[in-house]
């Protein structure tokens, strides 16, 4: 419609409104709307195909005058942060750090294509004289036939327990990550692969797929069990594969679900040649639940793996390592559980406070080599308690304090404070 | 596990094969019109309610964010309203429809669930949560609504419409 002749509309609706009263006024109000929609619908058609790249631009106002289909080209920012401050009780020594910045793009194809993708700054610098690292935590691409079927590919977080898929600092109790989801499940852990996802019923999502396995000739770390050989997308050894499975059952209130995944780690020596023509089969699963009634919020997670050859792998560690000291026993079994309840003691609008506590577990089986001088690390079985409190001055923004006391190790003994966000 | 292509590729087939027999047209449960239509039988015309400064600022209250709009559009008989929203779960909107009556959500629907994560709310086991429920005084829910797990951001953006179906109807009838 012309601009003259909505001028026309508008003086003639108003300049009647006296001689019809109310409800006449409402009704040119309403024919008045439905023009200045049909201009809108025509200024949306006559739009370059750059004007149109918002898919999704609020237009409450005319909402059936447009498709409610999904339109194309639509890209989000997303992301999340936390910054953590400890105080060591045995030590004394203090930290504070930018523990993660985490900023996303995910865009929409179109109505069945979209991409995920996470970038992840750690240590708020990254250079070769830092402990800095960027990475990228997800870049994977959805393709969704239904609901209940799903194709992804690429760099795609693995469906094991809580945390990995879930953890936005403000959806988690503690300044710290838990432990058990850090050391036996590696949280955050990705692989690069290909999966099927979706619901197949009310509350029931499954997740399936194979992806890249673990690298066990890459393992360089004592006490985080099999974590520092997930490959995470950086040149990975592609010899052995894995395929995972998780099943979890959502309903208000309610989760509990499961995941397995399992795949040969030798990569037929190519990290380390030791391990040329071993297995390692590598199997982590775990089962969890969670429940909220009311204020309270349970929640529990029981995780366990086992790693094959582990002598193999043990000996192939000490071969390539330095010094004698530099080589470890390599995990053999990997077992730990948690089990945390917090409870909203005072929430009002955005305002939310909910103390929390939680016991973890931690027992970490070392495939021992006595003749030379590989054994068990103390530090491997451990226990670890934690009180504390979240505050949510917003549902996207968390202010966190925790006491944690750890029964092995402690110099890891602390006092947490934590700021957490995510968008 | 070795690699070894054949099994691969079965379980590739596999997968699609599933996936093929599970197309159906995804995200869009129920188009807007038909809604409107199923409430009341047929699709009455459309009211326009005018969102004054006051109206306006009770809104931004509601969604934590200004309103978009400044006229919203509904359907509504003696008793029963029906309301169209869309709000951002985590990063793209949610549309459901809300119907009113009398004060209270009689029933809620999710029209088009965008998002990759959190589709567990389409489900009656989440929304039957919202039926009978109105407005407190401070135009918060008269009960609290359990989340699910992993769609904390969506279930937030289905408290929030509901307020505001609730607020709008309320407003509509002065």
């Amino acid at each position: 419609m012309k601009k003259s002749s909505l001028g026309l509309a508008l003086a003639v609706a108003f300049a009647a409104a006296p001689a019809f009263g109310q409800a006449t006024v409402d009704q040119k109000l309403q024919i008045l709307q439905q023009e200045i929609d049909d201009l809108k619908a025509q200024a949306r058609r006559s739009a370059a195909p750059a004007q149109q790249a918002s898919p999704y631009s609020l237009d409450y106002s005319s909402m059936l005058d447009r498709s409610s289909g999904l339109a194309d080209g639509g890209t989000h920012v997303v992301g999340y942060g936390e910054v953590g401050y400890s105080k060591f009780r045995r030590s004394g020594d203090a930290t504070a750090d930018l523990q993660r910045f985490v900023f996303g793009f995910n865009h929409r194809f179109d109505e069945r294509l979209t991409l995920h993708s996470e970038v992840e700054l750690e240590h708020a610098i990254v250079s070769k004289d830092d402990e800095g690292e960027a990475e990228i935590e997800q870049a994977w691409l959805n393709y969704k036939m239904s609901d209940a079927v799903n194709l992804k590919g690429g760099l795609f977080l693995i469906p094991l327990g809580i945390l990995n898929e879930t953890h936005e600092p403000p959806t988690y109790y503690g300044v710290m990550r838990n432990q058990v989801e850090t050391r036996i499940i590696p949280t955050t852990w990705r692989e690069l692969g290909a999966g099927v996802h979706g619901i197949v019923s009310e509350g029931i999502r499954y997740d399936v797929g194979i992806t890249m396995s673990f690298d066990s000739g890459k393992l360089d770390e004592r006490t985080t069990g099999i974590r520092s050989a997930h490959q995470e997308g950086q040149q990975a050894k592609a010899r052995d594969l894995a395929v995972y499975g998780a099943l979890n059952y959502r309903r208000p209130g309610l989760l509990v679900g499961g995941g397995v995944f399992t795949g040969n780690t030798g990569q037929n020596g190519a990290s380390n040649s030791a391990l040329q023509g071993v297995s390692a089969r590598l199997t982590l699963w775990d089962v969890h639940a969670q429940y909220r009634v009311g204020g309270l919020d349970l929640q529990g997670l029981y995780a366990a793996g086992t790693l094959g050859d582990a002598d193999k792998v043990t000996a192939a560690i000490f071969a390539a390592a330095p010094t004698p000291a530099d080589a470890f026993a390599a995990p053999k079994t990997l077992k730990g559980g948690y089990f945390q309840a917090a409870y909203h003691v005072y929430k009002r609008g955005n305002f939310d406070l909910a103390p929390f506590v939680r016991y973890e577990r931690i027992d970490i089986k070392q495939q021992e080599d006595p003749p030379n001088g590989q054994l068990q690390d103390a530090n491997n079985i451990e226990r670890i308690k934690t009180i504390g409190v979240n505050f949510w001055v917003h549902p996207q923004v968390v202010l966190k304090a925790d006491v944690q006391r750890y029964a092995t190790d402690k110099f890891q003994d602390r006092f947490n404070l934590g700021l957490g966000f995510m968008f | 596990m070795n690699w070894r292509p054949r099994r691969s590729l079965a379980l590739l087939m596999l997968a699609l094969g599933a996936a093929a027999a599970g197309w159906v047209r995804g995200e869009v449960y129920q188009e807007p019109d038909a809604f409107v239509a199923e409430v009341f039988g047929t699709r009455p015309e459309a009211k326009v309610l005018w969102l004054t400064k006051d109206i306006q600022a009770q809104a931004a209250a509601i969604l934590g964010h200004p309103p978009a709009q400044l006229r919203q559009r509904y359907w509504s008989d003696a008793h029963r309203s029906v309301w169209i929203l869309e709000e951002i779960g985590k990063e793209e909107f949610i549309t459901a429809g809300f119907v009113v009556a009398d004060g209270r959500i009689e029933h809620v629907r999710v029209l088009v669930y965008r998002e990759s994560r959190g589709g567990e709310i389409r489900y009656p086991a989440f929304l039957k949560q919202f039926r009978n429920s109105k407005l407190a005084p401070d135009n918060t829910l008269d009960r609290s609504i359990d989340g699910i797990a992993g769609a904390t951001l969506s279930v937030g953006a289905m408290e929030r419409m509901a307020r505001l179906a609730l607020f709008f109807d309320r407003m509509s009838r002065q």
